[in-house]
């Protein structure tokens, strides 16, 4: 059975939204989600994730009249002055344009979706739901041969307090040959009524390209988030992810990568630190589509109380991308026995001389080290953490973007002392 | 200091010790030797508290107070410590944060203040000078890819660090060289004061030459079978173990 998300109210929602250049593509979106409606357990790919809740969160949403709340300045701040990057800020599915205006003398080119030309892909179940109901979006590019166009923040926050919020957004980044850039991708929200964020960020690495990319979902407790990022990376470029899943209620990231171009290579890692009844799914699939293509992943992830993680990984090493190299790691520790991991490597090679590899494990942490910290006068509690920050930093050590990592390791040391204490957050 | 009383502890299942009394007082050095398997991690693992054991029966007093009813961190604060025969490996925990950690949590119980990061690092790389050991092993994981003599030295400068009241060294002198034993050796002596006592597991009359210890206590089948002077070490050397127990066992 599909979740039935009402499409007569969405139709209603579409036709609310601002008439810019985006109208013709919500349409075309609107008509696919009618056909295709949103996948259920029955799809492969979203077996471990029932949608039926955040169908449930729009579905009130759309009743109530589908309103955007504004978002205070204070939080944004919060957030933005956490990091040294030039922030892009979307709060509540809406463009801050003063943000833009910011990068008017610097390296990076910034347009509104609805100003550009780009075709919004759509053939994810999500991203049709994302396009139909998107105010606005932004496109940005960095010029060719641009050495290091410096930090772009990508900041998506959202408010929901009194009624319940839903909100789209949607990036496109290009970066053409030979240019280099860093970014960081960050969710927060803040409010104590139920809301649902659908994110779909669209990356493209010209040859030779460099971007490193860091991001961090550090939601309110209640909060839902489905994100996506898809990146197509061209002949000798080169792609650094990390992905931190700190906060939410039910969380899924798909991520996307495509080595399209020879030499092409990416390293990606990720870490869920997960409690209460959160669930973290991330799924993260490479397609090698010529050879030689090289990708390497290390995601590692916590589960206490009664959460639920997910990590679903596939490589698909395709005919003819011989001298390609695919290897995958993912590791979690189990805290109780009401948790849940999901752990599913998936390797598909149709090439010639391809190495491939993938080690899963999921684990307790070990009582002997733990006795062993103990011996020595830490109370458990402070032994517990310190074995789960040793298990979390290796995500934080092998990210991208140096700068930033004592920042991530402070929130994943909170994260982890909150996960200790039954979880306050 | 320690009183051990009819200590019956089992593991998996199977009794390991089975009636074994010990009475340590403080000032002295008590060294326990015997074959192997027959108890004596058993013993410093239930001293130290891993709950792995069960203690069946018997008491186990330190200072007069029953141990049994303290958590291993409790234990540790009131001045136990143990020297692990197998030091376990913990990735990722960085081996000066994990001493600076156990050294306050030491003090706080003593309601003293905490030391500052700087006068911590004073402190260390004064007790490794002594130990003969490089300041880099300061900032490696705890034991992390150390070698077996490595990870034993670095036993002997926690316990340096801690200046524990009680220390149990399990097989502390086992793959050490020459040198390691001697700077091991100068660690326990350095140690040894009217208010502290030690027990020493070991196998080997050698590192009886470096430290010499008050008695001698023979644990053979989860008790102890035979206990005398610092003599009965190079008897034990020359006769081994089997006379020990069909004496016990007649
Ligand atoms: N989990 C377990 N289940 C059953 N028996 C166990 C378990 N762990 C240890 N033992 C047994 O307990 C006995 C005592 O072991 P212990 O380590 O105390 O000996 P030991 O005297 O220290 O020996 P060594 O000189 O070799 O270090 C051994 O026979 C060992 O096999
Ligand atoms: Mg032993």
């Amino acid at each position: 059975m599909k979740p039935l998300l009402s499409i007569d109210a969405v139709r209603t929602a579409v036709q609310q939204l601002p008439d810019n250049g985006l109208a013709a593509a919500r349409l075309a979106a609107l008509t696919r989600l009618d056909a295709d409606g949103l996948p259920t357990a029955t799809h492969e790919d979203w077996k471990y994730t029932d949608l039926t809740r955040i169908v449930d969160v729009s579905n009130r949403w759309l009743a109530a009249g589908a309103t955007t709340m504004p978002v205070a300045d204070a939080a944004v701040a919060a957030i933005t002055d956490q990091f040294a990057a030039s922030w892009l800020v979307i709060r509540n599915g809406m463009v801050d344009a003063r943000s833009i205006a910011k990068f008017a003398q610097s390296d990076v080119r910034i347009d509104l979706l609805s100003a550009s030309d780009k075709a919004l892909e759509c053939d994810a179940p999500l991203s049709g739901l994302n396009v139909a109901l998107l105010q606005d979006g932004l496109a940005i590019r960095i010029p060719a041969n641009i050495e290091h166009a410096g930090t772009v923040g990508l900041l998506f926050i959202d408010h929901a307090a009194a009624d319940v919020g839903v909100s789209q957004a949607r990036i496109v980044i290009e970066l053409e040959g030979g240019s280099a850039a860093d970014f960081i991708e960050y969710h927060s929200s803040t409010g104590d009524a139920a809301h649902y964020a659908n994110t779909v960020i669209e990356l493209r690495l010209a040859d030779g390209a460099r971007c490193n990319y860091v991001r961090v979902q550090d939601r309110q407790a209640g909060h839902d988030q489905t994100g996506r990022l898809t990146a197509t990376l061209g002949a000798d470029s080169r792609l650094q992810h990390a992905a931190f899943d700190l906060g939410g209620n039910l969380v899924r990231n798909d991520l996307d990568i495509k080595l399209v171009g020879r030499g092409s290579a990416t390293s990606f890692s990720g870490l869920y630190l997960a409690g209460r009844e959160q669930h973290v799914d991330n799924h993260t699939r490479v397609d090698h589509l010529v050879g030689p293509t090289h990708s390497e992943q290390e995601y590692r992830g916590i589960a206490a109380d009664a959460a639920r993680c997910v990590w679903n990984g596939k490589a698909v090493v395709h005919r003819g991308a011989d001298g390609t190299n695919a290897r995958q790691a993912n590791h979690n520790l189990l805290l109780s026995a009401a948790a849940e991991i999901d752990a599913k490597p998936e390797l598909e090679i149709y090439a010639d001389d391809v190495k491939a590899s993938h080690g899963t494990t999921i684990g307790e942490l070990d009582q002997g080290a733990l006795f062993y910290l103990r011996t020595r006068g830490l109370d458990e509690a402070a032994a517990r953490c310190l074995l789960m920050r040793a298990f979390a930093e290796k995500i934080v050590v092998r990210s991208p973007l140096p700068a930033i990592r004592q920042t991530i390791s402070e929130k994943v040391a909170e994260r982890v002392a909150a996960l200790i204490v039954g979880d306050a957050k | 200091m320690l009183e051990i009383k009819n200590l019956n502890a089992s593991i998996g299942g199977s009794e390991i010790l089975r009636g074994l009394s010990l009475c340590v007082r403080a000032g002295e050095v008590h060294a326990i030797m015997g074959p192997n398997g027959s108890g004596k991690s058993t013993l410093a693992q239930v001293v130290a508290g891993n709950d792995a054991y069960v203690v069946n029966s018997g008491s186990l007093l330190f200072d007069g107070q029953d141990l049994l009813a303290l958590e291993p961190e409790e234990r540790a604060r009131r001045g136990i410590f143990l020297g692990f025969q197998y030091p376990v490996e913990i990735p990722g925990v960085n081996n000066a944060y994990l001493l600076k950690a156990a050294f306050n949590a030491r003090r706080k119980h003593a309601g003293l203040s905490e030391i500052d990061a700087f006068e911590f690092l004073k402190l260390a790389k004064e007790k490794m000078a002594m130990l003969d050991m490089d300041p880099k092993f300061l900032n490696r994981g705890v034991n992390e890819g150390f070698s077996g003599g490595e990870k034993k030295r670095n036993e002997i400068l926690q316990m340096a660090i801690l200046e524990p009241r009680l220390a149990v060294l399990d097989e502390t002198d086992s793959g050490l060289d020459i040198d390691a034993l001697r700077a091991v050796a100068n660690g326990v002596n350095a140690l040894r004061g009217p208010d502290r006592a030690i027990i020493l597991v070991t196998h080997y009359q050698r590192l009886l030459d470096y430290i010499e210890p008050d008695f001698v206590h023979v644990l053979s089948d989860g008790r102890i079978v035979r206990s005398g002077d610092k003599s009965l070490a190079p008897e034990l050397e020359e006769k081994g173990y089997d006379w020990l127990r069909e004496a016990a066992n007649a």
